[in-house]
């Protein structure tokens, strides 16, 4: 449909451009013909890497991060921070590729309940590969619930079971996938909604599914990025 | 329930994400930038906790030494003949295709043996994910960011009992040496003018084990 539609506002262009020279045309043939070519691979062509090596290397970071810190309360904020960063920097992908795809979401997003449907249902599909469902919003639509089976981040994870040892009983306060809470504030923040984010259910802690619970606090008002900053 | 018994992460299928219903998703890619996000994470908090270049680069081997011994173990039960790696030669082969298979999607560019030491061997890819899209800057001139891969390839063989020092390296692109178009790259991004090579060096007591073998 896209297609077609572009191709009936080319042949209108065209039209109006006999008065240009042949070279004109020749140039604004080609560059119509490299803007299509480069949105349709862009589009399909998704660069991917290996799930294992990233769920290993994740481990590696929150390994280290254990080990350095200790306290799993402090590895949690940590583990936000380094999301944070992330978030950050992934919101302005996502909307890149989305818009590539012509998804259009500025028209889409008008209220929180769309925001939660383009996070759960795009964003975990375009950078994971796993579906998310949203759900449970709260009475004032200020608050959901994001949830979903797959955690690309704890394949081969398992924590060590409550009450082993001193170390073990205290990993169990550590939420493994706390990076997901920093991500989803970061890129919100940077769409200027400031969220609260917990994770509230986790497999890896014998939970059903993994629940991510997101509370708008407040919506910033244009012009926050001067206000950034540096942590 | 079927939930609860598949639950301790031993009984369930190798590597794969168990669901609920009990079917195995065979989504086993994520992309490639939320790789590179955590990948930049991984590297970034090192690199705030590093003094030196050095520093960090042996901090990278020893996060990727980890993921080594897994990967290893992973890649051997998986692998179809369930065959053990006692030779040099073999487990270089090893490392530089069924391993990097699994965790690049393709073999590495080459493999080679040092002429002037006999126990260096050099692995070389022109374009792996932990560099491709990193631009090291001038205060950190010679970083490799390839340290955490080559800590993977040290993990690997030293789980297999070949104990080595791997280290990585970049080295200039001779000109038409690498004519296959670039794989992972993004449209008009400019060819890499510099490729990874890990150099492998095995201990002596490796050699001295391969020697006997040889008879």
């Amino acid at each position: 449909m896209a297609t077609s539609k572009c191709s009936q506002a080319g042949q209108q262009l065209w039209a109006k451009m006999p008065k240009v020279g042949g070279y004109t045309r020749l140039c604004f043939a080609w560059s119509v013909i490299g803007f299509l070519v480069h949105t349709n691979s862009s589009y399909r062509i998704t660069h991917q890497a290996n799930a294992e090596l990233f769920a290993l290397t994740y481990g590696s970071l929150v390994t280290e991060l254990v080990r350095d810190h200790e306290d799993p309360i402090e590895v949690n904020k940590q583990l936000d921070k380094i999301g944070k960063s992330i978030g950050v920097r992934c919101v302005d992908e996502f909307l890149a590729k989305a818009d590539v795809a012509g998804l259009g979401l500025a028209s889409q997003c008008q209220s929180l309940r769309d925001t939660a449907e383009v996070v759960a249902r795009m964003g975990f599909r375009m950078f994971l590969g796993v579906g998310a469902e949203c759900g449970a919003f709260s009475q004032d639509q200020k608050s959901f619930s994001i949830y979903f089976h797959d955690n690309p981040l704890s394949t081969f994870v398992e924590l060590p079971p409550a009450g082993d040892d001193q170390m073990g009983d205290d990993l169990r306060k550590l939420k493994y996938s706390n990076i997901y809470c920093g991500i989803i504030r970061g890129a919100l923040e940077q769409v200027n909604l400031k969220v609260d984010v917990t994770l509230v259910q986790c497999t890896l802690k014998g939970d059903e599914v993994n629940e991510i619970r997101v509370e708008l606090k407040e919506v910033l008002a244009d012009g926050a990025g001067d206000d950034y900053k540096e942590e | 329930m079927s939930r609860n018994a598949s639950n301790n992460i031993l009984d369930r299928p190798l590597g794969f994400r168990a669901t609920p219903a009990g079917r195995s998703s065979d989504v086993s890619s994520v992309s490639l930038s939320a790789f590179a996000y955590v990948y930049s994470e991984l590297v970034q908090y090192h690199q705030g906790r590093a003094a030196s270049i050095s520093e960090l680069e042996r901090r990278l081997e020893s996060a990727g030494y980890g993921v080594g011994l897994k990967v290893l173990e992973c890649v051997a039960y998986r692998g179809k003949e369930m065959k053990r790696e006692t030779r040099l030669m073999s487990i270089l082969h090893f490392v530089s295709s069924s391993v990097w298979k699994s965790l690049f999607g393709k073999s590495a560019d080459s493999l080679e043996r040092s002429i002037d030491n006999q126990d260096e061997f050099m692995i070389v890819d022109y374009e792996p994910i932990t560099s491709t899209f990193v631009s090291v800057p001038q205060d950190l001139g010679q970083l490799s960011a390839d340290a955490y891969v080559s800590g993977i390839i040290a993990g690997v063989l030293d789980g297999a009992g070949f104990s080595a020092r791997v280290t990585a390296h970049n080295v200039q692109v001779e000109e038409g040496e690498n004519s296959r178009p670039p794989t992972n790259a993004t449209p008009g991004m400019p060819r890499r003018t510099e490729k990874a090579v890990f150099l492998v060096k095995f201990s002596p007591e490796v050699l001295e084990r391969d020697a006997t073998l040889e008879r």
